[in-house]
């Protein structure tokens, strides 16, 4: 038998004996290093533990070996630098590093490290269908394109951290992964490590709990660009936010790259650190709105082509007009469309697509005209009676407005109707004000986000 | 097991060997302190695994025996008693602590559970002057460094040079160095940081000898009745000596005083800059300044009298350099440097004992 997998059954056999504690602390990081007839030799990652093996539980490890056909006359005992955990480089590295803004830290000698135990086994890595080319620019994302895109020329110099944030499904981490794409295929071997939150916060823990922490320290403190998607989910965790503010400095001091996406603006995501904040708006934060009706277009023509599909021009208006929310709806819509043409064996029409489509484009069942003013109201911070009531100041009068705008394009009711919802007598007030919000939301992009924000809140 | 052990000496015992429990191990009975009589004396002990202490004191003991009992628990406890004689009585695995006045029963865990303490046999044994020790711990332990990723560093250097015990540690950023005398017996010892800090703890402000033993894994220092073993740092120290530099293009020295004050002031003004501050001594004026720069907050020039042979100047690190200073201790310094990026030494001109290195920050 190989010496790992005879250890690991006597290791599994030993962990129904003692209890979990005295596992983890006594056995789990021992190994075999040797054995023969007469000895076999154990390799331990300190003194305290070599001690209490040799012992307590000398007895109870020859009993399992005999069990594992090994019957040695001794046991030894051996502390052994490869079952510890903190075996950095010690050799042929400065003891001094000249401390400076431009490469400290010792991250030279961390650098040098590349014999990592750190285990990554869940790691998903970057998605190489993620790429530059196959983004599409519009208003809403040609800034960040473009930032990135220069990103990915010279990582580490301009723009460091890139901060992106925006709601769901607008492309955040087809842009992010799209750079380190961009970076491995110009530098194969520069080391790119992307990672959503949710894994970092995981692999984190299981660090601490097998007190690899240097080693997870290490891995991260390695990258030549890092990537980060979803950080508000650190939002709350002090521990974590603590580490990767360490991991941040050393890397950012280092000149290397950082990229973070979030759904919100570093300022407004709570219970997270002053420190770490103030860090993320120091490079250069990007907002991504939503795409436009233009740029919709363009995705849906782009995507119905990755399938080998021409949609007629109707078609593909169709499905711009009535999936406004994000792309990912966007392209679920079209996938619908084209996975039933195909098995019906159709061309995509008009008549396919809004049979298809009709049900979810009316009216959400779930929505309510109640719902919608409520919400804006909340958005605004003002209460219900004053959007309801008489009157007419600035700041009451424009969510008044918005909240008839999204009823309008939400809900598609009529004027009379959305007038009445909002204790108005006449319809015209209601006409006036959706257009109002629609000519103004063409000009106006801070309108522009806060309709968006409405309207994330209300389908989330 | 049966006896009785006055108020203070159990917790004296008890607040040297408590801290090193800690409750946040996997193993419930680390957060725990060993009760164990032997002959007519009680030991208490304490292990986190990198480092185990053991204090001895002098009980009154009726029946022998062993316990475990939670540490911050018995701690608190023990401490809020009033000064007076305390029973200890063990009935199965409850540890019965009563005096004139209070009753109480502490549920413990069986002795046989609790990690074997360490022990050294053979090895190498010396002493040390304790006040020489301490004096020097608190004037070296401090830089080394807290990165994991370099274990080497986070140790400190116990080692001998023509037969004189000297202690080092660095962060890659400053090195400081002690010698603490002759010791005869030839050692070279890493011993972690985080261990000292415990080892200080311990040590009082008498200055009996304290006996050192120790072996390849493991090292022992025996302080009075205290006992503390720890753990070693595995891995080569870097040739450190090579990078202390003996002679200087501009050397200035002044009170140690005077350049802990302008040193504090400027500092003030280089929070922005990650306490950046330039060091500038001119020969003619005799004099050495420090000028510090914050954009948002204004700047400003500190300047105390000093003896300077070689004008020039170096960016150094405020917060290391006030660490330097306060870590000296003679009434004058002298501060000597050569070029830009090269290494600049601290030290008391009356004493060749310690000596600090700080690195140059890139201006």
């Amino acid at each position: 038998m190989q010496k790992d997998s005879l250890w690991q059954a006597v290791l599994g056999e030993i962990e129904l004996s003692v209890s979990r504690g005295n596992f983890l602390t006594w056995f789990k990081s021992t190994q075999l290093l040797s054995h023969d007839d007469t000895t076999v030799t154990v390799g331990v990652p300190n003194v305290f533990i070599k001690q209490q093996l040799e012992r307590k539980y000398n007895d109870l490890i020859s009993v399992t070996l005999a069990k594992n056909g090994l019957n040695p006359i001794t046991i030894e005992y051996k502390i052994s630098p490869l079952s510890t955990t903190t075996r950095a480089p010690q050799f042929d590295e400065p003891i001094f590093v000249t401390t400076t803004n431009q490469e400290p830290a010792g991250s030279g000698a961390v650098r040098a490290s590349t014999n990592n135990s750190f285990s990554h086994s869940y790691r998903q890595g970057i998605n190489e269908r993620y790429t530059f080319d196959n983004f599409i620019v519009g208003a809403g994302n040609e800034l960040a394109f473009a930032a990135c895109q220069s990103i990915a020329q010279l990582p580490g110099n301009k723009y460091n951290p890139l901060f992106l944030y925006g709601g769901v499904g607008i492309g955040k981490t087809h842009l992010i992964q799209a750079v380190g794409n961009a970076i491995s295929k110009q530098n194969p071997a520069a080391k790119v490590l992307y990672i959503s939150t949710e894994q970092f916060v995981q692999e984190f823990v299981d660090a601490l709990r097998f007190r690899k922490t240097a080693d997870f320290a290490s891995y991260y403190r390695t990258a030549d660009v890092l990537i980060v998607d979803d950080i508000q989910f650190i939002a709350g965790k002090e521990k974590m936010q603590e580490e990767f503010f360490h991991t941040f400095n050393a890397l950012h001091q280092g000149n290397r790259q950082i990229i973070i996406s979030s759904d919100k603006p570093p300022k407004e995501i709570a219970t997270l650190e002053e420190r770490l904040r103030s860090r993320f708006a120091w490079g250069m934060s990007i907002d991504m709105q939503n795409p436009d009706f233009e740029t919709r277009c363009a995705i849906v023509q782009t995507k119905a082509q990755e399938h080998d599909m021409v949609l007629p021009t109707d078609v593909v208006e169709y499905l711009a007009t009535n999936v406004q929310t994000n792309i990912r709806e966007l392209e679920g819509a079209l996938n619908q469309l084209l996975a039933f043409c195909e098995m019906r064996a159709l061309e995509p029409s008009l008549e396919i697509v809004s049979s298809l489509l009709g049900v979810s484009k009316t009216r959400p069942k779930h929505l309510s005209a109640k719902q919608i003013i409520e919400r804006t109201a909340r958005h605004f911070q003002i209460p219900m009676e004053e959007i309801m009531g008489p009157k007419r100041d600035k700041d009451i009068v424009v969510p008044r407005q918005i909240a008839m705008y999204m009823l309008r394009s939400e809900l598609h009711l009529s004027f009379p109707k959305i007038a009445r919802e909002l204790g108005r007598k006449d319809h015209t007030t209601a006409i006036h004000s959706v257009e109002k919000i629609e000519k103004e939301s063409r000009e106006d992009a801070g309108l522009r986000h806060t309709l968006s924000e409405i309207k994330e809140r209300l389908y989330a | 097991m049966k006896l009785q052990v006055t108020q203070e000496n159990l917790n004296r015992a008890l607040g040297s060997v408590a801290r090193v429990a800690n409750s946040r191990n996997t193993l419930p009975i680390l957060a725990n302190v060993l009760v164990k009589t032997s002959s007519n004396r009680l030991s208490l002990s304490a292990t986190n695994l990198d480092i185990a202490i053991t204090h001895y004191i002098g009980a009154k003991v009726s029946t022998e025996g062993s316990i475990t009992v939670p540490a911050r628990l018995m701690q608190d406890f023990v401490n809020s008693l009033p000064s007076s004689v305390i029973n200890l009585e063990l009935e199965e695995t409850k540890l019965r602590v009563t005096t004139d006045q209070y009753r109480s029963v502490v549920n413990g865990i069986v002795a046989d559970d609790f990690p074997v303490m360490p022990a050294i046999t053979g090895g190498k044994a010396w002493t040390v002057n304790g006040a020489l020790l301490k004096k020097g711990l608190q004037q070296v332990v401090f830089a080394a460094s807290s990165d994991e990723t370099r274990p080497v560093l986070t140790g400190v250097l116990f080692h001998t040079i023509d037969n004189k015990l000297v202690i080092a540690a660095t962060d890659s950023y400053r090195l400081a160095e002690k010698s603490l005398g002759t010791n005869k017996e030839a050692i070279r010892l890493l011993i972690p940081a985080s261990s000292l800090h415990d080892l200080l703890r311990i040590l009082g402000d008498g200055g009996d000898d304290v006996s050192v033993t120790h072996d390849e894994q493991q090292v022992l220092f025996r302080v009075g009745d205290v006992e503390l073993v720890t753990r070693l740092v595995d891995g080569n120290y870097p040739d450190y000596q090579k990078l202390i530099p003996s002679g200087f293009t501009s050397e200035a020295t002044l009170k140690r005083s005077d350049f802990v004050n302008v040193t504090k002031v400027s500092s003030l003004f280089a929070r922005e800059s990650a306490g950046s501050v330039t060091i500038e001594v001119d020969e003619d004026s005799g004099s050495l300044s420090i000028r510090s720069v914050a954009s948002q907050l204004g700047e400003n020039t500190a300047t105390a009298e000093a003896k300077v042979t070689g004008s020039g100047s170096i960016t150094l690190n405020s917060r290391y350099l006030l660490d330097a200073l306060n870590a000296l201790s003679g009434d004058t310094v002298s501060f000597g440097f050569n070029g830009k990026l090269e290494p600049t030494l601290l030290r008391d001109p009356a004493s060749d004992d310690y000596r600090h290195v700080i690195m140059p920050l890139k201006g």
